[in-house]
């Protein structure tokens, strides 16, 4: 069992002061493996601390990260998946799920990984399955409104994750899980 | 030297208590054959071993120990009057003809003990002459041994209610006054040795003073157990009493040490209604006394009473306990002329702890403390001294601890003024302690008049002190750590987000007064500043989008429009910075506002902005990729332009686009701009030939770019911008773009083909084949549309360049 | 003879008088003359109950009336023994009965039997001076011859003894003395048949001498006889008087000192003392410059022979009483409370028929760190008080 964190857009300190505390005092040291966060942290703060969660943190170049030598994009293999991160400001059109298989069939990916538009979705194609984890700050966004906090805990185990979205709605964590399978190790699952 | 010292020490004590046993052994055969003469004559040799200057007290203490001891056995001879054969009165006599004057007291305290239980006399008689008696020995340590040796033997016979020696109404008293005879007296004695011995040094001094002690209070503590003494007496008579000798004694050993055994040992109610005696006392202590460590244990005390029950809590409002503390720290700061600010402050700094423990509803005694300290810093402009300063702080942090909410801090006039006192770094240091109390505890701070208070009370971190410019000053010497500064910075930012109000009256005023104070932080300030009231300010936009209900009222500050302004204005400072791509995109945040707001022209202006900035201001080409694509999904989701205007700002992105530095990213650029006429919305535009026509410049890029890599390289690069460009074919196929027709995809796909060694050796393009094959074999309208496509997995031997040809004739 | 300059008590009127700063006192050597042994010799003679071993030819026994019931009290002699002997007051009646008991067989012819009552001041050692204050006798019987045992009854009645007894023999001294002489005049001892025992010889070089006064009461038994000397029996008896607690009876208080040394101000709760009563007081200190180690009160007993330039006087410290241990500050106050009962004390003895007083003082003396010694010396009248117990 392989836990992975996904989120991002906290956009501290422009939009949002802190984490909620009742994800703060959930993300414990030492429980989970690795961190993908999609950008937008926006400071350093954020990152050392995302750091003591988890020393292996993949990050990803959002438009308001002012750590400028972050990747546009990455790839990494966890287990049995291969799995790729993007912010998503750069796949147009924003959120478009089409164009984000587009993104996902050129990284290879299994699972595709992005942000930006701060809305939870976790959707299933043939090419494979492309998480947004939201923001987890409930950071205000241009594009969509009433942003609720949210990330995504994924538990990787052979071939199969387990995808938890945990959202923060009227001041409760609310969880939900959502499976996905592959059959090989090459071809994406259904 | 002093080693030799101890050993003589040693020697000396091994001395005497050789001659304890020596004579003791002698006593006790006398005891044993009831020869009271004999028993008297080995004890007073015995006694006379006590009679040594060669000892520390800490030496002497063993030595009175085992005489002690030995003692106790001739008391029980001294009580039976039918071994001896004398009376007590007459025992009484014959002790006193003892020639030295230290065993002849010892002996005379032994026998009055016995003299008191026998009850043939007063007991108030019996112990007012042995404590007078006692005065005959004026030796500092060999007296106080004495006394305490007269302390411990008439301790269970003191006259107290419900003791078997209760006597008439005024025996509690005679019990007080002799104890309190025996306190003053040791006290004096003790005081003493601090003037005495030849040529010792200071410390071993207070260290032997330190040693006894314990001797002298022990008398306070005894006070404490006498029953009868009720609050009454305690008031009128064993305070005043105590405190005359603490204060005329004028040592600052005793005197520390006095009062702060007075604090423990007595209860706390009684502390509490004789807290003005009490506090009297302090300013006539010494100078060198540690007051503050006094009165804090004191308020220590009073705070946890006023912890332990509910009930007496109108007791501390009844005796008026924190204006008498608060005056009584006045009188002593004012009576040490030479306290150091440090000391003054922490006096201050406890009296803040009691308040904020017993009335924390009082405010106005919390705000008092603060004023008296704004008084004592008046004195210098700015602290200077490290110590103090950390007082101050913790001064300034205990409010804020204490009722995690800085709105009541807020509301504390003084606050700001102490702050004020507090030099640059320090006040910073607040300043941040400050925000992270709000942040902390979740504070949300909701009127623009607290706002106000609050971003004067942090004013340090908001702009320079001088009031001038950072840019002014020589950034080489400023001695702001960048680090430090920038944390500083992102503090203020996080705390805009906690300053909110849901009406949005209020809220505008807030935000005015947010932005009144960032726009004086200055070009350094200002990147990290303004994006938080900026995202402030767009959600209070967002919310009265959702009230949408008619402005009530000519003058109301609150519409998207006015905010729009402010917004405008504030977005503009950033040119001063400057700070171009972050300005960009809050402009592109402020359009796609006041595109929701249906505000066309405002929305018009913002892109206007954002275009500007990119043409003039962003030169690097990663950022210019960035921004670029930053204003194309912005624009693309626009819905609020006329036409004109759409393809005013469409013509323009797409222009910038193509003229991108990187080949790859003007390719990129281009095909995103493709979206920009096509919105898959009800009433979007759907314009699919200038789709393909973005779509097929895009191609003619990637084409050359291909081809400069052939030049350069010697070999053609990847074919990942094609297989893009594929995929974006395909994307407007199956939206049902009439210009691509599966014979375009085909085109394409043969194209590709061609690039590449093998359908398989392009990750990309075999996935996007997958793809493809998925597509038809979903049925369907979809697997219709797919089914003319032909996936050819070997390649084919047309050259390129037909291909292209071919691709390109069909148009 | 040089004297020892013990400090002069001083007038009342003057409020602040400074403290002798003395040196340590050492007894000075005196140097005697020559030596009497007369007197000692003559004493000597006495024994216990009367009883004499001499030559002579009988037994001599003096009784008294109220033998039985009258207080013995211990009389100690010159030559160190302790006899136990009646105890009389002035004004009382003296009686009782003397039986001479010739020797077997012998029979005593005598000029007459007589009866003395003595009461002797011996001043001077040397001299072997009595005085006789008061000398009564009673014929007991006209001359003739004594075969068998005969008693005579006698009386003294109400017999004026102003003074009481007052022994002031320092035993030890006298003893060593005695020594010294009987060696010289070994062939005396031997021959008076002293009864001593002098177990060794000491020689004492320029030997102490002591003016001890003395007042003494003895009743004097004389069988007188022309040749072959009287025969003499001597019966010492105690006298003492008692006087009533005096109706005046002031404290002494003073104020004393060494100018910007030390003042203090003593006080002792009377004048007058019994022999058993408490000396009760206080030291109260105005000034201390001086770091005092310890202050002791002492009591010091004046005994002057003679008068004019034939005045000789000796001092002796019967008792030496801690009364502070350690330095005290200015405005201290220090009890005393010094019971007289343990210390062989006598009542006050103001010119004894003009041949000598005992006089009583109170020593206080402080003594500080370098062992210098201050001391201010104050007299105490003593009285003997009617006590049933003494």
């Amino acid at each position: 069992m392989v836990l992975v964190l996904a989120l991002g857009d906290l956009h501290i300190p422009h939009r949002a002061h802190d984490l909620p505390a009742k994800f703060k005092s959930m993300l414990v040291p030492g429980k989970i493996q690795h961190i993908i966060c999609t950008g937008n942290l926006c400071i350093k703060e954020v990152h050392d601390y995302l750091k003591t969660l988890c020393p292996d943190l993949h990050i990803t170049r959002g438009e308001y990260d002012e750590e400028t030598k972050y990747p546009e994009t990455k790839t990494l293999t966890i287990g049995q998946f291969k799995l790729g991160l993007c912010h998503g400001h750069q796949v147009i059109p924003w959120g478009d799920l089409d164009s984000l298989a587009m993104l996902q069939r050129q990284l290879d990916v299994d699972i595709l990984i992005t942000g930006h538009t701060h809305q939870f979705t976790a959707y299933k194609h043939e090419g494979g399955v492309v998480i947004n984890p939201g923001s987890a700050t409930g950071a205000y966004s241009s594009i969509t409104y009433e942003v609720n906090p949210s990330f995504v805990l994924m538990d990787i185990d052979g071939l199969r994750v387990v995808v938890y979205v945990y959202e923060l709605i009227d001041g409760e964590v609310k969880v939900d899980k959502i499976d996905f399978k592959k059959t090989s190790s090459t071809h994406p699952a259904h | 030297m002093i080693a030799d010292g101890i050993e003589d020490e040693e020697k000396w004590l091994a001395e005497g208590i050789a001659g304890i046993q020596h004579n003791a052994f002698y006593m006790h055969r006398a005891l044993d054959a009831n020869n009271l003469r004999e028993a008297l004559k080995y004890s007073a040799h015995m006694l006379s071993e006590l009679r040594t200057s060669k000892l520390s007290p800490h030496k002497y203490y063993d030595l009175y120990m085992r005489a002690f001891d030995e003692l106790r056995r001739l008391e029980i001879f001294f009580k039976d009057e039918s071994r001896h054969g004398v009376s007590i009165v007459d025992l009484y006599e014959l002790v006193q003809h003892a020639g030295n004057i230290l065993p002849r007291l010892y002996l005379l305290c032994t026998v009055g003990s016995v003299y008191i239980r026998s009850k043939e006399a007063p007991v108030r008689d019996v112990l007012k002459d042995l404590v007078e008696m006692c005065r005959g020995v004026q030796h500092p340590i060999r007296g106080l041994f004495l006394r305490s040796y007269l302390s411990q033997v008439s301790r269970d016979k003191l006259p107290d209610i419900g003791s078997e020696y209760e006597g008439d109404a005024d025996s509690v008293m005679d019990s007080v006054e002799f104890v309190l005879q025996n306190f003053t007296e040791m006290n004096k004695l003790w005081v003493r040795l601090q003037h005495q011995g030849p040529g010792q040094i200071r410390e071993k001094r207070e260290k032997e003073r330190n040693e006894l002690r314990d001797l002298v209070g022990k008398n306070l503590h005894l006070l404490s157990q006498i029953e009868g003494v009720d609050l009454e007496m305690y008031k009128d008579t064993v305070l005043p009493r105590v405190l005359e000798q603490v204060v005329n004694c004028k040592d600052e050993l005793a005197q520390f040490y006095l009062m702060e055994c007075i604090i423990q040992v007595f209860p706390d109610e009684y502390h509490l209604q004789t807290l003005e005696t009490l506090l009297g006392a302090c300013p006539q202590l010494q100078p060198t006394v540690d007051i503050r460590t006094v009165l804090s244990q004191l308020m220590e005390r009073l705070s946890n009473y006023a912890a332990s029950s509910t009930d007496v809590l109108p007791e501390f409002l009844q005796v008026e306990a924190f204006t008498k503390l608060s005056s009584a720290i006045g009188r002593v700061i004012e009576a040490q002329v030479d306290m150091p600010i440090v000391g003054a402050i922490a006096l201050q700094v406890s009296l803040l702890t009691f308040t904020l423990r017993v009335h924390p509803d009082r405010l106005d005694y919390v705000d008092q403390v603060l004023g008296a300290c704004v008084k004592k810093l008046s004195d210098k402009p700015k602290l200077d001294d490290k110590r103090a300063t950390k007082q101050v702080v913790a001064l300034l942090s205990a409010p804020l601890d204490k009722y995690n909410d800085i709105v009541t801090a807020l509301t504390l006039s003084n606050y700001p003024r102490v702050m004020d006192h507090l030099d640059n770094e320090t006040n910073k240091v607040m300043a941040m302690v400050i925000i992270q109390s709000v942040m902390k505890n979740n504070t949300c701070i909701s009127t623009a008049d607290k706002v106000e208070v609050l971003f004067e009370l942090i004013k340090g971190l908001i702009k320079d002190s001088d009031g001038t410019d950072l840019d002014e000053v020589k950034l080489i010497t400023c001695d702001v750590d960048e680090e430090d500064f920038n944390e500083e910075q992102n503090s203020v930012a996080r705390l805009i987000h906690m300053l909110h109000n849901n009406d949005p009256e209020e809220m505008v005023k807030i935000i005015c007064t947010v932005k009144k104070h960032i726009m004086s932080g200055g070009p350094r300030r200002l990147p990290f500043t303004v994006p938080s009231l900026v995202f402030s300010a767009l959600r209070l936009i967002r919310q009265l989008q959702g009230q949408d209900g008619d402005v009530v009222g000519e003058d109301v500050p609150a519409t998207p429009k006015k905010i729009f302004q402010l917004l405008n204005e504030t977005i503009e400072a950033l040119s001063s910075v400057p700070s171009p791509e972050l300005a960009l995109r809050l402009y592109l945040q402020c359009a796609e506002a006041a595109n929701d707001c249906d505000l066309e022209p405002v929305a018009y202006e913002f892109f206007t902005q954002a275009f500007v900035l990119y043409e003039e201001e962003i030169a690097d080409s990663k950022a210019q990729v960035t921004a670029i694509h930053l204003i194309i999904g912005m624009l693309q989701r626009m819905n609020v332009f006329g036409v004109e205007n759409r393809d005013t700002l469409t013509h323009k992105a797409t222009g910038y686009s193509a003229k991108l530095l990187k080949k790859p990213d003007q390719c990129r650029a281009v095909y995103a701009c493709s979206h920009l006429f096509w919105v898959d919305d009800q009433d979007g535009i759907k314009d699919g030939e200038r789709v393909l026509l973005c779509l097929k410049r895009a191609l003619r890029i990637a084409n050359a770019a291909q081809q400069m890599a052939n030049v350069t390289r010697g070999s053609s690069g990847p074919v990942t911008l094609f297989v893009e460009i594929l995929n974006k074919y395909l994307y407007y196929f199956e939206k049902g773009n009439p210009h691509i027709t599966s014979a375009t995809i085909q085109g394409l796909l043969e194209l590709i083909n061609t690039e590449i060694q093998s359908p398989t050796s392009d990750a990309f393009f075999a996935s996007t084949l997958r793809y493809i094959q998925f597509q038809k074999q979903k049925g369907g309208i979809l697997g219709e549309k797919y089914d003319s496509i032909k996936v050819h997995w070997e390649r084919q031997c047309t050259s390129a360049m037909t291909l292209l040809y071919n691709f390109f004739g069909f148009f | 003879m040089p004297s020892i300059v013990t400090g002069q008590p001083p007038p009342l009127q003057n409020p602040l008088l400074p403290l002798r700063e003395i040196q340590r006192t050492s007894l000075e050597p005196r140097i005697r003359e020559h030596l009497k042994i007369e007197t000692v010799f003559h004493r000597c003679l006495c024994t216990d109950s009367g009883l004499i071993y001499n030559q002579h030819a009988c037994n001599i026994l003096i009784t008294f009336a109220d033998g039985k019931s009258r207080k013995q009290v211990p009389l100690k002699k010159e030559n160190g023994q302790t006899v136990t002997v009646p105890l009389f007051q002035s004004q009382e009646n003296i009686a009782g009965k003397i039986t001479i008991e010739p020797m077997q067989g012998k029979k005593i012819d005598h000029n007459g039997v007589k009866v003395e009552l003595l009461g002797q001041i011996e001043m001077y050692f040397d001299r072997g001076n009595f005085y006789d204050f008061t000398s009564l006798v009673r014929e007991l019987d006209v001359p003739g011859e004594i075969y068998e045992r005969k008693t005579y009854p006698f009386e003294f009645s109400t017999v004026e003894m102003p003074y009481e007894t007052y022994n002031g023999v320092n035993v030890r001294l006298r003893y060593n003395f005695l020594k010294f002489t009987a060696m010289k005049f070994s062939a005396f001892a031997f021959f008076f048949g002293y009864k001593g025992g002098i177990v060794e010889c000491k020689r004492l070089d320029a030997a102490s001498c002591l003016f001890v006064p003395a007042a003494l009461y003895v009743l004097k038994v004389t069988i007188s006889r022309g040749y072959g000397g009287s025969i003499i029996e001597y019966q010492d008896f105690m006298v003492r008087n008692y006087t009533p607690p005096p109706p005046i009876n002031n404290s002494i208080k003073m104020e004393v000192g060494i100018e910007d040394c030390l003042h203090i101000e003593f006080e002792y709760n009377k004048s007058k003392y019994h022999l058993k009563d408490v000396i009760i007081g206080k030291i109260y200190f105005l000034l201390v410059r001086i770091k005092i180690k310890n202050m002791d009160l002492e009591i010091r007993r004046r005994e002057s022979t003679g008068s004019g330039t034939n005045t000789h006087v000796e001092t002796e410290t019967l008792a030496k009483f801690e009364l502070m241990d350690g330095a005290p500050v200015r405005g201290e106050s220090i009890p005393i409370r010094l019971f007289l009962s343990p210390y062989e004390l006598t009542p006050t003895h103001r010119n004894i028929n003009n041949k000598f007083s005992v006089k009583y003082f109170l020593n206080l003396v402080l003594v500080d760190e370098e062992d210098r010694r201050y001391f201010k010396q104050q007299e105490i009248t003593m009285y003997r008080l009617q006590d049933e117990t003494s």
